[in-house]
């Protein structure tokens, strides 16, 4: 299996973690330069967006000012909150039946050789075949509703995260499970204290690339399928050269991405991980 | 005489039947609160042995008898702490799953850290703590089920000199105060002497015992006492003939 789709955490809870925010900035004034930089990067951007907008047509690379028209306009007409309503539960969806069945099996074939040897195909089947492929296969076995969007994220997501969790569990300190036994400790303690805490760092990094790519497969989905939601509205909007609305999705989902990166996925982070900041 | 605590008759292990054995037709008995020291060359299988009567290894033939119903602490070499729980948590975890409250674990804990001087770093992660305090951690984690066995693999192994003599000497105390009957795995022979009130040596390739030694120094000694006695020097002479390597050959 290929290494790359394996995000590997670091290995030790001593390893030194970035800085929040701005990466490596550890005196003050390098740091206050490095975010001014950052944000002259996103200035720079609309710059040239605003700049370049007036050699094209209208169609074809909107001023912002239009793309702002048409995202209040969408806001207005209750589109824009009905839509991404559909996508996000499409997705969360999905990415919870990852979570939950990935987390168990990924602990099992982790664990026992006779799980990894019957797993090993089917992963490799869902990794590698073409997305494209698991969205006409659902189109025929499920239809365009939401449970066809929803199988075909569940089906490119679950190997990403699946095979973080397997390689966690593998590689849980042989010494610590000695230590548990050796104090009494029975199957389901050793599970609690001693393998899911050993699989939290495989675990936050399998569902940072996961969660990644279930944005992509259920919007893929949706534009593809012509389910309800942002993916079917990008589509429906670039039929009627509508390019304004296009942006004005993509910067939804941009914005909603970091939202959630820093709303949900760091806080959540930094507590089950608390134990490797030195007090 | 009573019954020793701990005995074992004829006990042989291979990990696979084609290799060589990794124990070899090994009996000894520990008595109630002695304190053995079981040491050997790297290899030996002195660590297999202490695995073997904790019972997370069963032996290919032979017996091992512990006394029913007796608790057993495990020290190893490194203090293999949980580094996502709190110094307390971790020296609870071999209290837990027999139905005490919060109330008498948190009790239970904090008096085993006490007991090995730890005190105020209860809430701290093993791994904001110096290798000695960690070590001391991990005996708390045994004193803290009330063990009346306790089993040490070269607890003071991974430790600097000063570290080590100091920690041998709070285990002593403790160990004495106590009346643990006390299995120490060492490849030190000062160590044995320091703390044993019998010394097993064991030979390598296959593991088997090769001599015992009665440490006559009685319970109250120190290393600064035992390093002016002849008895100590020539005792300490006697175990460096026996665990030479050239030795186990011409034998």
């Amino acid at each position: 299996m290929s290494e790359s789709t394996v995000a590997s955490p670091s290995p030790s809870p001593q390893a030194a973690r970035p800085a929040a925010g701005v990466p490596g900035g550890r005196r003050p004034g390098r740091r206050r330069l490095r975010t001014a930089l950052i944000a002259a990067s996103v200035v720079g951007l609309f710059l040239l967006w605003l700049w370049g907008s007036t050699f094209f047509a209208d169609y074809i690379l909107p001023p912002p000012a239009m793309v702002w028209e048409s995202f209040v306009s969408m806001l207005e007409r209750g589109t824009w909150g009905t839509e991404i309503l559909a996508t996000l539960q499409h997705m969360f969806t999905a990415f919870a039946l990852i979570l939950a069945v990935g987390l168990p099996a990924g602990i099992v074939v982790g664990r026992l050789w006779m799980a990894e040897d019957l797993s090993r195909v089917p992963l490799i089947f869902l990794q590698t075949v073409p997305t494209v492929v698991l969205i006409a296969l659902a189109l025929i076995f499920i239809g365009t509703n939401s449970t066809g969007v929803v199988a075909v994220t569940v089906a490119s997501g679950l190997p990403y995260f699946m095979l973080n969790v397997i390689q966690g569990t593998k590689a849980i300190d042989y010494d610590l499970m000695e230590m548990g036994r050796a104090y009494g400790a029975g199957e389901r303690r050793l599970m609690r204290s001693i393998v899911l805490p050993s699989v939290v760092p495989y675990f936050l990094a399998g569902g940072r690339v996961t969660l990644g790519v279930a944005w992509q497969v259920t919007l893929f989905g949706e534009y593809l399928m012509g389910t309800p939601g942002v993916g079917f509205q990008i589509s429906s909007a670039i039929k009627l050269l509508d390019t304004a609305s296009v942006f004005a999705w993509g910067l939804s989902i941009v914005a909603l991405t970091i939202a959630f990166e820093y709303g949900i996925f760091r806080p959540v982070e930094a507590y089950l991980t608390r134990h490797t900041r030195r007090g | 005489m009573a019954d020793p605590l701990i005995s074992t008759e004829g006990v042989s292990l291979r990990f696979r039947r084609s290799e060589d054995a990794v124990l070899d037709d090994v009996s000894m008995h520990v008595r109630e609160g002695e304190l053995v020291a079981l040491i050997g060359p790297s290899g030996c299988g002195k660590s297999t042995l202490l695995n073997l009567v904790s019972g997370l290894l069963a032996p290919s033939a032979g017996r091992v008898q512990v006394r029913e119903g007796v608790r057993m602490a495990y020290v190893f070499q490194s203090p293999r702490l949980l580094p996502w729980r709190t110094l307390q948590g971790n020296v609870e975890f071999g209290l837990e799953g027999r139905g005490l409250g919060r109330g008498a674990l948190a009790e239970r804990a904090q008096r085993a850290l006490a007991q090995v001087n730890l005190t105020g770093h209860e809430r701290k992660y093993p791994q904001e703590l110096s290798g000695g305090m960690q070590q001391r951690a991990a005996l708390a984690r045994g004193l803290a089920i009330d063990p009346a066995v306790c089993l040490l693999d070269e607890p003071f192994g991974a430790l600097d000199a000063l570290t080590r003599s100091y920690l041998q000497d709070e285990l002593m105390e403790i160990v004495r105060g106590t009346g643990m009957t006390t299995m120490l795995v060492t490849h030190d022979i000062d160590e044995a002497l320091l703390l044993a009130d019998r010394v097993i040596v064991m030979t390598a390739r296959p593991g088997r015992l090769s001599a015992e030694v009665d440490v006559p120094f009685g319970a109250e000694r120190s290393s600064d006492a035992l390093l002016g006695r002849a008895d100590y020097a020539e005792l300490r002479r006697q175990l460096r003939e026996m665990l030479r390597p050239q030795a186990a050959i011409a034998a």
